[in-house]
């Protein structure tokens, strides 16, 4: 019934799936699915309810992590009636970041929806988010205003995480932790997902910067099951968010990101030597001290090899198939080309 | 020499290496007499790792004699790792069973592996009951001890070379080194079903083997280069971020100590020692850091090449009866045989 066939031409993106297909839906709806068999049946009617109404052609990609419960079984029962749906089953659980990354790589849309399998996000807010990339943004971010969860587990340590991601990635989200997004799939495509970095797709993305749009979302409490998602990954964040902070900012030049923490280690090398220079010619040899001018040895030593990996990284990022220059280009020409930005991603 | 028919159901690899049973003619009849109560087609491939000049001139013999199987000669030593490797690349079956080139289990039980394949990707062999003394017990219940607490799995018999495994598991397992020894716990990490079948020990396996200590080193850095893979593999600055900030730690608590004492009982810098040893954790510290910093860059630029997950299979059914028209816009998948499109699924064991 849908008019508007989509005609992005998918060029080169991710040869890895379906070469054969260079025409896909306007629409790919991606839902990682871990233990929910009682969610997928109204899970599945909500989203096809909220995108009739729509003009456009979908599909839904259910990615299956691994569930021990009859997760498979009922999303087979349902793709079985719907041409539109697609299960992507895991061997075993590998994580919610590899679902996601997943159900990327295995969508043919030309805008990529995530959302969670809990039924805590409303698919009918996909309009909205749709809204938003139709206006010309790369990424749109729901923001769970009104959250249903538990405050001191839940929220409050979200909270804090926000308020750090933002701070130091410099893309102030409100809610990383909100499974609905939007994004453009030529962009999202090209992001390397790994790890845990689901919380940081719209940080990661913005490598590439993109125009990010945030609105409110709809949350509900959950209906079923148990939250599997809990606090205990501090430590974990702060590390991942350190490593999208060095590469987001000096990943095109590494050397640059070393040599500065090299600067305070050849700072105190100096102090050392100066000391020691001091002491000896206004008080002889005697005031000689081993431990002043030892210490200026290892700091001035380890800041040469701390730029020694500088060179190192130079020359891994020099023969890496990742670049931030490829990212560049996907939103650069959005501008110049006027009101489709899907007809000139020609790369 | 081989006629080129179709492809037969088992392969059978036995890498031949500095350990092996003097007589592999006597060797290869047991095996084929095992190989053969399974009912199955199949083939011999023996892989020589380096120059062996004595099983090279057994392995001809019977070749004049009118056996049948495929000889590949290495260059030299690379390893277990890399001769099942490189037996696998001639392999045609469907089923690949791994033997050891000196006896390890009763042959007649190899067909009890073959046939555990039904319910798993993986089979290894699990000498029980076992032979050997007090001390030899204690070596194994240790070393798998340790293995089993690092890698989560649990498994008794890891040094048994007597594995059958789907094609597939070979196809995806990427094994070097001397990691041969953890291919199931390497099947395990993508996801593929490993069980341990107990196999009669052999009468010829029954004497212990002397150990010496730099074959326990490289036990301890196979099993520490493992447990790294497995878990940090995707997140280098995990484990050195650690490591590194434990020692900025204690450093940088050493140089607080010193300035207190500097500061409030004017003790002069010049006259600690201490000094040096702060100066040092401080800047290893930073060292090992960096180097998880390096380790992430490198999973940054090739993290499209390297993928976290294995899809076992992908459902859809292009020829549903939709809620709308899929005219034109239906994908055009493969031609499917089935109206169900499956893709990657194991392949079904043909023994």
């Amino acid at each position: 019934m849908s008019g508007a066939k989509s005609t992005t031409h998918d060029g080169n993106i991710d040869a890895a799936q379906r070469t054969a297909s260079a025409v896909g839906p306007a629409l790919s709806v991606i839902v990682p699915l871990y233990n929910e068999q009682e969610s997928v049946g109204p899970l599945y009617a909500a989203i096809v309810q909220a995108l009739a109404g729509l003009d456009r052609s979908f599909e839904m990609v259910f990615v299956d992590d691994g569930s021990k419960d009859d997760t498979v079984a009922v999303a087979s029962g349902l793709a079985r009636r719907d041409p539109r749906l697609r299960i992507v089953k895991f061997r075993r659980n590998y994580g919610q970041t590899a679902a996601m990354a997943a159900g990327i790589e295995h969508a043919n849309g030309e805008v990529l929806i995530t959302m969670d399998g809990d039924l805590q996000n409303d698919p009918a807010d996909i309009p909205l988010l749709l809204e938003q990339i139709d206006a010309g943004f790369d990424v749109v971010v729901g923001w769970r205003h009104n959250r249903q969860d538990k405050l001191i587990t839940r929220k409050i340590p979200s909270r804090i995480a926000n308020w750090l991601i933002g701070k130091v990635t410099g893309v102030p989200i409100k809610d990383n932790g909100c499974s609905l997004k939007a994004f453009r799939a030529a962009l999202i495509k090209r992001i390397p997902l790994y790890s845990e970095m689901h919380r940081f797709i719209p940080a990661m993305a913005s490598i590439a910067g993109p125009r990010l749009a945030q609105i409110r979302v709809r949350h509900h409490a959950r209906r079923f099951g148990e939250s599997k998602y809990g606090l205990s990954r501090i430590y974990k964040v702060l590390l991942d968010l350190m490593v999208i902070k060095t590469i987001a900012s000096f990943a095109s030049r590494p050397l640059r990101w070393f040599a500065l923490l090299s600067l305070p280690l050849f700072a105190l090398a100096f102090f050392a030597f100066g000391q020691t220079v001091v002491d000896v010619l206004l008080m002889g040899e005697d005031a000689f001290s081993l431990p002043i001018a030892g210490s200026g040895v290892i700091f001035l030593g380890s800041g040469l090899i701390l730029l020694c990996s500088g060179a190192l990284a130079e020359l891994i990022y020099a023969r890496g198939d990742v670049r931030d220059r490829e990212f560049l280009r996907l939103t650069q020409t959005i501008l110049a080309g006027g009101r489709n930005p899907g007809a000139d991603r020609t790369l | 020499m081989k006629p080129q028919a179709a492809p037969p159901s088992i392969s059978v690899i036995v890498p031949i290496g500095a350990r092996r049973a003097t007589d592999i003619g006597t060797l290869y009849r047991e095996y084929r007499a095992g190989i053969a109560a399974t009912g199955a087609t199949h083939e011999f491939i023996f892989v020589l790792d380096g120059p062996r000049p004595e099983a090279r001139r057994q392995l001809e013999t019977l070749l004049r004699e009118g056996e049948e199987f495929t000889i590949i000669n290495l260059t030299r030593n690379f390893g277990e790792a890399a001769a099942l490797t490189a037996g696998f690349e001639r392999a045609g079956g469907g089923t690949i069973v791994t033997l050891p080139a000196y006896p390890q289990i009763e042959p007649g039980d190899i067909r009890k592996l073959v046939a555990a394949l039904s319910t798993a990707d993986v089979a290894i062999g699990y000498r029980w009951p076992r032979y050997g003394n007090a001390v030899d017990r204690m070596r194994r219940a240790a070393f798998h001890g340790l293995v089993n607490f690092v890698t989560g799995a649990r498994l008794r018999d890891l040094g048994c070379g007597v594995r059958a495994m789907r094609r597939q598991v070979l196809e995806e397992i990427d094994l070097y080194g001397d990691q041969h020894r953890f291919l199931p716990i390497l099947a395990m990490r993508l996801g593929f079903r490993v069980s341990e079948v107990p196999a009669r020990q052999s009468a010829q396996d029954r004497h212990g083997r002397i150990y010496r200590p730099r074959e326990y080193m490289h036990h301890l850095l196979d099993l520490f280069s493992i447990f790294f893979l497995m878990r940090f593999t995707k997140k280098p600055l995990r484990f050195f971020g650690m490591l590194g900030a434990a020692t900025f730690g204690v450093g940088a608590v050493l140089i607080a100590y010193l300035g207190f004492d500097r500061l409030l009982f004017s003790e002069p810098l010049a006259d600690r020692p201490v000094l040096l040893l702060a100066a040092l954790l401080l800047v290893l510290g930073m060292q090992v850091f960096a180097l998880g910093l390096l380790g992430e860059l490198i999973i940054f630029t090739h993290a499209r090449g390297l993928k976290d997950y294995r899809v076992e299979e992908v459902i859809q059914y292009p020829d549903a009866v939709a809620a709308t028209d899929s005219g034109s816009g239906a994908l055009p998948e493969p031609p499917a045989t089935s109206p169900e499109m499956r893709t990657s699924a194991p392949p079904a064991i043909t023994a």
